[in-house]
């Protein structure tokens, strides 16, 4: 088990390693000039000279990454005189028309998107792991039929336009307080107006989620009620119930986990048309506007290596986890 | 300035009538106390779909409105225009300063006096090594950018071989002893040195950039994130694409201030806000005390709110500074032809673009003059462009053809350029949802009268920095300019010089540009106001004969408010809501 | 169904080759037919756009300014729906909704084929030879595969669209829209090839192990061979699985870039940016919104449903 551990966790980092060398590079090989783009109006050669000196763009690419490496463990200073600045670690980078570190801007948008994706991820598991084991459990009902009428709807809705219609309904019903829309409200603080905040996003952005986890369930539920354990339970006279909740969903709903703790790693790094419809200034939407308002880089490149960090580190749990339940892992 | 913010239509200023003020201080009466009760306290909401105040940095900040929000809460510079609506508020009146300024030596020496006693956020008095080092920070041109740039072209400050200044500002400090030559401190009376006359140098006193900044508070590109308050708020918080709070400033003192009545308690702009949600609170008053900044609903909304007597009365409809128009960059291998220039002008279908901006009644009307009717003094109507026979406010393709004939034997090769699919005339604009429309209306009235057009969409934010850059540009770009004050040496040399600062047609080597230039200068440097105007009109008809810029509209801008906002009126010189005077209904 | 008539049923499937069973299967499957006869409809009229777009006398350029008010909205009821223009009109600039959707369609489609053949293509070519050939080439894909994985797609295309374009459009292979295409259909493809990979690596390897595969080598079948006679005829079930799934998927993406506005950009139309230009109108012109989205909602469920059928029917493990 160690040496797996030690091996997976091995790759993860090498993996994370060449995630930011492999976007600082495509990055940097575009041709956008953030020392020009950050210069401003009346821009001239001396000022952009300037910008590109504490941006640290004079200096071969391979030492861009270095610094830019380095500085996401021992944080950064730009420029210098009274023009320096710096940014701790874990340094990110410095956006330009935002005046500040990339690593401020990310946390202040992260507490929107993890709370939009963890609303989410309860609503969505909830909600489909309960009507999967219903539409199993009463299999070829009218009500199974529903379920699965459900599942191809909503599975096949374009994530937008569920957003769109959901954000109209959310108006309609007066649910969206113009002035606090996209302001931060502690769930701590202000429990109610916190839920007001997410509870229309949520919904939005669970919906395709929960079909696709029902259909899921749903499969799994009833493969494993056909296993022999199953039916030996049934033979030992168990009832249904507790047939369905000790025995069949242990086992069903294990590989549900793998697929869970993926597409939550993935949300983590933003919901770009969720956040985007919702004005929820997560990860997702920094990031779009920092490509569609002013080619931000800095920022673009460190929301985009967080993104990819959390799907990595996810992965590296949901393979950890799966290696503790299923000791043949462990040794393949 | 003032070029216009793409994103909100914000601008900014004009003068109409006054040249030169007197000083009147105390101009208006601080309200008596029982008054001022009623009106003291709670929270003034800004409601805005950008996602930032362009700049916070005195030196820096450019935009027309955000100049008046900046200068009314937060900062306090050497002068103010009058708080007050109507033609009155083109006075000049002191702020930081004891008077509005003495110039000697014909106007290339000009000094103010600081008023004693005012003090920082901190508590430490202003002085005026405080003000000269302000100024200062306008050369450190690789760190102050996008301000305006009278300081740089005006003090008396030598230029190396390459025309670069020889002052680079207080960080890297080389040159500074030309500096302290140009600007000097005596007591509190700061000085400053010019290389020419400018009678209305003074003019450039009510501008962020003319106002004091404390050395020690000073860091550099960080201080557009959190300015230093003399006025009464400052900045509690600032995040980007969320809120910009001020909340009240303890050190402030209403007794050194005549023109500001700081009514609110707190002050809160709301960034990211959609155009929707936006149209939605003005339109159902669902946030009562809250002001529109962006100074803008989408046109049909605008149609409606105007239209409902309720609404009506929470905005006002005015005619705005600002003339947007489309520059044509006329250097080699772009539109370096007039027949070309001229063909592209009378082919576009002038009214579906201000229809879809919000027709003449919201968004403007087509005009003849890159110099705004309200610089009264300056502005004469042109003959020709829209006074041609062949002219059709819808556009009209025949004529353009015919032109488009005359430039295919005059410059076969921009005819060529023009003519050719997946080339044709390459049109930057800034991506937002109108433009994209506007590029619809544009490739449909350009196609038919046989010229081709692409176009690159530049997200708005970069826009400007990308278009003013000489290798970047392509044949079109549209811009917004007003005048920073009533005299048009504020429009034809920044506009149409190299060095001017917002010079897109990038007409320095055509040849008709050197006596263009020599002709700009002899208008600036004119010191009868009545010669000067007339050499303007003649500039202006020349512009436009040479069809530098195309399809000018003098912009209309309107105002949007909630119920419990009071004291809502119009400053014309800011060209916004009078900030001074609002105050939040208790 | 009764046991006996199930024994009948099935007697009569074991005397068909595999295709015939598949297609019986999918024929009985009635919501996937339909499905499928309402996607192929619109897909005629997708690149057909031209001549339907002609009976009505309308196309996706011309601008009705007269169709619209003083403030620019469409007059008449639902978005200015009449015989002249059946959907309606374009808010602002007055072009033809119906002409707008069928045109945007041809390239929401194209995208959308172009994009899923491609990444079959790739997943196949890749996948086959990393499972016949192994070794260093099999290890060396895979890493390659883990870590595009690593990447959040949509975050790359949004970061990547505007710059790449630039790059596309300063190689001369295309201009403005048609560079935004191939950006998107190249992101598409390199960030969507990993996934069918992993499962055609995965047959190649069982197949590579059964007794046919064996046979034909001892018989002196080259490897060339081997792959066009004896391996892919057994992956192609696989890949029009994946084929018919993933469509839809790449008709949704490509409307949400052009939504997000990193797509496809005016004057050019499709799906994605008449939604996005509709968002802004939802209040004063439901019907500019409704159309589309409702367009949409339509073809993307139909395609998915056909995907649905078309699976079980080539899936004999599948259940229903």
């Amino acid at each position: 088990m160690v040496k797996y551990l030690t091996r997976r966790l091995a790759s993860a980092i090498l993996l994370l390693f060449l995630l930011t060398i492999v976007v600082y590079l495509i990055f940097g090989i575009l041709p956008v000039d953030p020392a020009r783009i950050s210069c401003g109006i009346h821009c001239n050669p001396i000022a952009v000279a300037g910008n590109r000196h504490r941006l640290g763009l004079d200096v071969p690419l391979y030492e861009q990454w270095w610094r830019f490496f380095v500085g996401i463990f021992a944080g950064r200073t730009y420029g210098d005189g009274a023009a320096r600045f710096t940014c701790g670690a874990p340094s990110l980078g410095y956006s330009f028309p935002n005046n500040e570190c990339v690593t401020t801007a990310i946390a202040h948008a992260f507490p929107f998107t993890l709370s939009l994706a963890v609303g989410a991820f309860i609503l969505w598991m909830a909600s489909g792991i309960g009507l999967g084991v219903i539409a199993a459990r009463y299999r070829g009902s009218f009500i199974d039929r529903g379920v699965t009428a459900f599942v191809l709807v909503g599975s096949s809705l374009p994530v937008f336009v569920v957003g769109l219609l959901v954000y109209i309904l959310a108006f309609f019903l007066h649910a969206i307080d113009p002035i606090s829309q996209g302001i931060w409200v502690s769930p701590l603080s202000d429990p109610i107006g916190f839920f007001k905040n997410f509870i229309f996003a949520w919904i939005a952005l669970a919906l395709s989620y929960s079909a696709i986890y029902t259909r899921l369930t749903r499969g799994n539920v009833i493969e494993t009620s056909s296993e022999d354990f199953i039916r030996t339970a049934r033979a030992k006279g168990l009832s249904e119930r507790r047939i369905l909740f000790k025995h069949n969903l242990r086992t069903a709903l294990a590989p549900l986990l793998t697929n869970a703790g993926l597409d939550f790693g993935g949300l983590l790094g933003g919901a770009i048309i969720t956040e985007t419809i919702f004005q929820l200034p997560g990860l997702g939407e920094i990031s779009l506007k920092a490509v569609l308002q002013d080619y931000d880089l800095p920022l673009i490149v460190g929301t985009t290596v967080v993104a990819g960090a959390f799907i990595i580190i996810f992965n590296l749990i949901v393979d950890i986890g799966y290696a503790y339940l299923d000791p043949r892992v462990r040794v393949g | 300035m003032a070029f216009k913010n793409l994103f909100s239509r914000q601008k900014r200023v004009v003068a109409s009538v006054a040249i030169m003020a007197l000083a009147t201080s105390g101009l208006i009466a601080i309200s008596s106390s029982a008054d001022a009760a009623s009106k003291t306290g709670g929270t003034l909401y800004f409601i805005t779909q950008s996602k930032q105040l362009n700049r916070l940095d005195p030196a820096r900040i450019y935009t027309g409105q955000d100049i008046a929000f900046m200068n009314t809460y937060v900062y306090r510079s050497l002068l103010s225009y009058t708080p007050t609506t109507g033609d009155a508020g083109f006075n000049l009146v002191p702020d930081l300063a004891t008077d509005i300024g003495k110039a000697t030596d014909g106007g290339k020496t000009w000094s103010w006096t600081l008023k004693s006693g005012i003090k920082w956020q901190d508590g430490s008095v202003v002085t005026c090594a405080d003000e000269k080092y302000g100024l200062s920070r306008v050369f450190a041109t690789d760190v102050i950018t996008d301000g305006p740039s009278y300081l740089l072209q005006d003090l008396n400050i030598p230029s190396d071989a390459k025309g670069n200044l020889m002052y680079q500002g207080p960080y890297k400090k080389t040159g500074q002893e030309y500096f302290d030559k140009a600007v000097t401190c005596s007591g509190m009376t700061i000085t400053l040195h010019l290389n020419k006359a400018v009678g209305d140098f003074n003019y450039f006193g009510t501008y962020p950039a003319m106002s004091p900044v404390k050395q020690s508070a000073d860091n550099g590109a960080k201080y557009d994130s959190a300015p230093w308050a003399l006025g009464p708020y400052k900045v509690a918080d600032y995040k980007i694409g969320t809120e910009l709070k001020l909340v009240r400033n303890p050190q402030y003192q209403q007794s050194t201030d005549t023109i500001r009545t700081a009514y609110p308690d707190q002050i809160i702009m709301r960034f990211g806000i959609s155009e929707d949600i936006r149209d939605q609170i003005f339109l159902k008053d669902s946030q009562t005390n809250a002001v529109d900044y962006d100074q803008n609903l989408q046109p049909a909304n605008k149609v409606a709110f105007f239209a409902n007597k309720a609404t009506a009365s929470r905005g006002i409809n005015v005619v705005g500074p600002y003339t947007g128009y489309y520059a044509l960059n006329v250097s080699a291998g772009h539109l370096d032809c007039l027949a070309a220039r001229k063909a592209l002008f009378f082919a576009l279908n002038d009214d579906a673009l201000i229809k879809l901006a919000g027709g003449t009644q919201f968004y403007g009307t087509i005009g003849d003059n890159p110099i705004s009717p309200l610089v009264s003094t300056d502005y004469a109507p042109t003959t020709g462009n829209i006074h041609d026979a062949n002219f059709k406010l819808t556009g009209n393709p025949s004529y353009a053809k015919t032109l488009l004939a005359q430039a295919k034997t005059q410059c076969p090769a921009t005819y060529s350029k023009i003519t050719t699919a997946n080339k044709g005339v390459v049109w930057d604009i800034s991506n937002t949802t109108t433009n994209q429309k506007a590029a619809t209306l544009i490739k449909t009235a350009l196609n038919a009268a046989g010229i081709q057009v692409t176009f690159k969409f530049i997200e708005s934010g970069v826009y400007y920095p990308t278009v003013q850059d000489a290798t970047k540009e392509d044949d079109v770009a549209s811009g917004g300019w007003a005048a920073d004050w009533a005299n048009a040496s504020t429009v034809i040399p920044p506009l149409f010089l190299q060095h001017g600062g917002f010079d897109l047609n990038l007409n320095w080597n055509d040849p008709t540009y050197k006596p263009f230039a020599a002709q700009v200068a002899a208008a600036q440097g004119e010191t009868s106001r009545t010669k000067q105007a007339g050499e303007w009109k003649v500039l202006a008809q020349f512009v436009m004969d040479q069809y530098w810029t195309i399809a000018p509209v003098f912009q209309k801008e309107q105002n949007f408010w909630g119920s419990k906002v009071g004291g809502a009126a119009f400053w014309m010189p800011q060209g916004c809501l009078l900030f001074p005077s609002l105050y939040v209904i208790q | 169904m009764s046991t006996q008539t199930a024994e009948v049923s099935r007697l009569a499937i074991l005397q068909r080759s595999p295709r015939q069973i598949a297609w019986h299967r999918l024929k009985r499957n009635k919501v996937s037919m339909i499905s499928a006869y309402i996607a192929i409809f619109f897909l005629i009229l997708a690149f057909g756009a031209p001549i339907f777009t002609a009976i009505f006398h309308v196309n996706n350029t011309n601008v009705y300014p007269n169709a619209l008010s003083a403030s620019g909205m469409p007059i008449g009821p639902w978005g200015g729906v009449s015989w002249k223009h059946p959907f309606g009109l374009e808010p602002g600039v007055g072009r033809d909704l119906f002409g707008l959707l069928v045109y945007g369609s041809r390239i929401s489609f194209s995208v959308a084929i172009i994009t899923s053949i491609s990444f079959v293509v790739v997943g196949l070519f890749l996948g086959i030879s990393a499972g016949l050939i192994g070794g260093v080439l099999d290890n060396v894909i895979g890493r390659i595969c883990d870590f595009l994985l690593a990447f959040p797609t949509i975050f790359m295309f949004v970061a990547l669209s505007v710059p790449l374009t630039l790059r596309v459009e300063a190689t001369g292979i295309a201009h403005n829209n048609g560079a935004r295409i191939v950006v998107m259909v190249l992101i598409l493809v390199v960030f969507s090839w990993p996934g069918f990979f992993r499962v055609v690596r995965s047959q190649v390897l069982s197949i590579r192990e059964k007794e046919f595969i064996l046979a034909a080598r001892v018989a002196g079948a080259s490897n060339i061979r081997i792959i066009f006679k004896e391996i892919l005829p057994n992956l192609w079930p696989l890949a029009i699985i994946y084929l018919s799934i993933s469509l839809p998927g790449y008709l949704a993406a490509e409307a949400v870039f052009s939504f997000l506005g990193v797509g496809v950009q005016a004057p050019g139309s499709t799906w994605g940016l008449v939604l996005n230009d509709a968002s802004n109108f939802w209040q004063r012109d439901p019907a500019y919104l409704g159309i589309p989205a409702g367009m949409v909602i339509i073809v993307v469920l139909t395609l998915n449903l056909f995907g649905d059928g078309l699976r079980d029917a080539l899936d004999s493990k599948s259940d229903r």
